[in-house]
């Protein structure tokens, strides 16, 4: 692409590293593939996420993009979607996937955790209202299997409904025979998966690289 | 006035003589008089004394930290059912239904973030990016770093715009101009081997002219394998300059569309000395007719080799993308060729989204030189149990691993269009397979 090589720093990359915790290097490359994203324009659509190949392939492409356009994730206590996102909520989403460093202590680890639960209920909870309810749960599972043909939707209704059974006598087990369970919150969300050793599974490693100076074919 | 007029006619009469002396008769003969070797070892000395230059300068700022992967992002190795296998671990078996948990989607979301971040097509269609600056403001943005590098640099530019296009230009217009009346006239002759001779011959030395007139070095490796007649020819697409470079060293068949303008002259006249195979607009469409015309003409030993690049666009010449199948299920024996180009001295590739075809020949002609290397490989046929498209995937294979670029199995027409649904399902029938999967493993 041939963009230019700016050694200065920008000053509200600054701001950016401190509040999502990515190195100055990381920013900048991700602010390039933000560009690459969005056209060179500031802000991206859904259209742009839309177009990535490689995403197709994946069965919840669309509540990955809807993470991207929630509010929720912004951490700044509002609700709802955006229609078009900067690079700073880019980031903020992203910087869920950061692994912990060496010098995260436990409390942050702790925290760290709790956010990325967080960021997966909010994706399992499209209407926002802090709970996901059945319905909500088979729309995961039909987005997960239906599609393909191996198993028809009354399948997998019978899998959601099953699990989230389960999930209901985990959390509630003195509940009444003929108690409405009206939904997973948050709290049970985190019990039931308490024990998933989650802080490998759910991030990635940004490399601290800086590409201009890579060559992009394999020999040499 | 008049001497103003008269010293530049003198002028151009004396660069005249001096560009088809020095460069065309040799350009014609196929012989070299030592001037562009000259040219190029020049340049290569002055890029690498830049390279020092400006890589001792960056070494004060920061370390270059060598890394394994290219890229923004480590990916996890694993394979999906390795990855499950694993997140599933620390809990226990439902007793009855499928095995599907809400932590299953930590895979795909990971997977999906992944690709955001960095995928694999993208990046195959804008420029590759260099080690470090080779001297030309279009690879990377100037940058001051010494008296000196800036001198070379403006130099480079008069050199470039002032000396090497104009001169380039004018090869170009002779070469194009020779070829339209060289094959209309060898079209006259009557069928034989005189007229096929000369209008070998005629090509050959045209397509010379040409590549003189980009400042061409090519090296052509494993001459023996060169594609015979009745073959067909397949090599990896950087640009259309792509087929000036393979005609310069045999003569081949072109397929394309029929165009109007420059072009449609070009071709008509070239399709009077020796056989083309050029369709109309409409015919295009039509699969059945393109393979039966195509068959025809490989099926006639006496035609020359049919050139095709099954990529059907211009990629960076980092990598291939997906061969269609159409040239491989015509039967006949494949030439694969494979195209590296040295991004050094310019870049070939042509993004057709950016640049226009005008506007792409003046890059190439005010680049320093055009180095590349062409391997011929051994001929390959279709096998008995192999389809076209294993057969298309495995010369793809062939010319990847010839040509160092990276083999890849997304489709070129992804520049333009959008994925096919099918390649979502076939995720969501791996996975939908370990939850029902597991649900007769564990149920019983």
């Amino acid at each position: 692409m041939g963009a230019s090589q700016t050694r200065s720093e920008h000053p509200s990359y600054r701001d950016l590293s401190d509040k999502t915790g990515f190195s100055l290097e990381q920013i900048t490359n991700l602010h390039k593939r933000f560009k690459q994203l969005s056209g060179d324009s500031e802000t991206i659509s859904r259209e742009n996420l839309n177009s990535i190949p490689a995403l197709t392939d994946n069965p919840i492409k669309k509540q990955i993009i809807d993470a991207f356009f929630d509010k929720r994730n912004q951490h700044k206590g509002e609700v709802g979607t955006y229609g078009e996102i900067g690079f700073e909520e880019f980031l903020m989403v992203m910087s869920h996937f950061r692994p912990p460093s060496l010098k995260t202590s436990e409390e942050e680890k702790k925290a760290m955790r709790k956010e990325k639960l967080r960021f997966l209920f909010n994706m399992h909870d499209s209407d926002s209202d802090g709970m996901i309810n059945l319905e909500e749960y088979r729309k995961v599972v039909e987005e997960l299997l239906s599609k393909s043909g191996n198993i028809d939707l009354e399948a997998a209704k019978a899998i959601a409904d099953a699990a989230m059974l389960e999930v209901a006598s985990t959390s509630m087990p003195d509940m009444a025979p003929d108690y409405f369970y009206e939904g997973i919150t948050f709290e049970h969300f985190e019990q039931i998966l308490s024990g998933l050793e989650m802080e490998s599974r759910m991030h990635i490693r940004f490399l601290d690289v800086d590409t201009v100076t890579m060559r992009c074919d394999k020999k040499q | 006035m008049e001497d103003l007029w008269g010293s530049v006619l003198w002028g151009l009469k004396i660069w005249l003589f001096l560009i088809i002396s020095l460069i065309m008769i040799p350009a014609m003969f196929g012989f070299s008089l030592g001037v562009s070797e000259t040219y190029m070892t020049v340049l290569i000395k002055t890029l690498e004394w830049a390279t020092l230059k400006i890589q001792r300068a960056k070494a004060d700022e920061q370390t270059l930290k060598k890394s394994a992967s290219s890229g923004l992002i480590q990916r996890e190795a694993g394979s999906m059912e390795k990855e499950f296998e694993e997140l599933r671990r620390s809990r226990p078996k439902p007793p009855v239904g499928g095995d599907f948990t809400l932590s299953d989607c930590f895979y795909f979301s990971r997977q999906g973030i992944e690709s955001i971040v960095e995928d694999e097509v993208t990046q195959r269609f804008s420029s590759e990016e260099l080690v470090s600056w080779n001297l030309l403001t279009r690879t990377n943005d100037f940058q001051y770093i010494s008296l000196k590098l800036t001198l070379v640099y403006g130099l480079g530019i008069f050199v470039r715009y002032c000396i090497l296009a104009p001169l380039r230009i004018t090869l170009a217009c002779i070469g194009l101009t020779w070829l339209v009346l060289g094959t209309s006239a060898v079209g006259f002759l009557p069928n034989g081997w005189i007229k096929f001779w000369l209008s070998e011959w005629v090509h050959v030395m045209c397509y010379r002219i040409c590549a003189r007139g980009l400042s061409a070095a090519i090296r052509y490796h494993n001459r023996e394998n060169l594609p015979k007649k009745g073959g067909i020819c397949v090599a990896n697409h950087t640009s259309p300059i792509d087929i000036v470079i393979l005609c310069n060293d045999g003569c081949y068949a072109m397929v394309g569309q029929v165009h109007g303008g420059l072009m449609g002259i070009v071709q008509r006249a070239m399709v009077r000395s020796c056989p083309h195979v050029w369709f109309e607009r409409a015919e295009m469409k039509d699969r059945h007719l393109v393979t039966k015309r195509l068959k025809d003409h490989v099926s006639d030993k006496t035609k020359l080799p049919i050139l095709i690049f099954p990529e059907g666009t211009c990629v960076n010449n980092t990598s291939v993308m997906m061969f269609k199948k159409g040239s491989f299920e015509i039967g006949a024996t494949i030439y694969p060729v494979a195209i590296k180009y040295d991004p050094k001295f310019g870049d070939a590739f042509w993004n057709s989204s950016k640049y226009s075809m005008v506007s792409y020949l003046l890059r190439m002609m005010t680049s320093w030189a055009l180095v590349c290397n062409v391997w011929y490989l051994p001929a390959m046929h279709q096998q008995e149990d192999e389809d076209a498209v294993q057969f298309a995937n495995r010369v793809k294979s062939a010319i990847a691993h010839q040509g160092g670029l990276v083999d890849l199995q997304w489709d070129g027409g992804l520049k333009r269009a959008k994925v096919k649904d099918t390649f979502k399902e076939q995720q969501q029938k791996k996975y939908s397979n370990m939850v029902v999967g597991d649900d007769s493993s564990s149920s019983d």
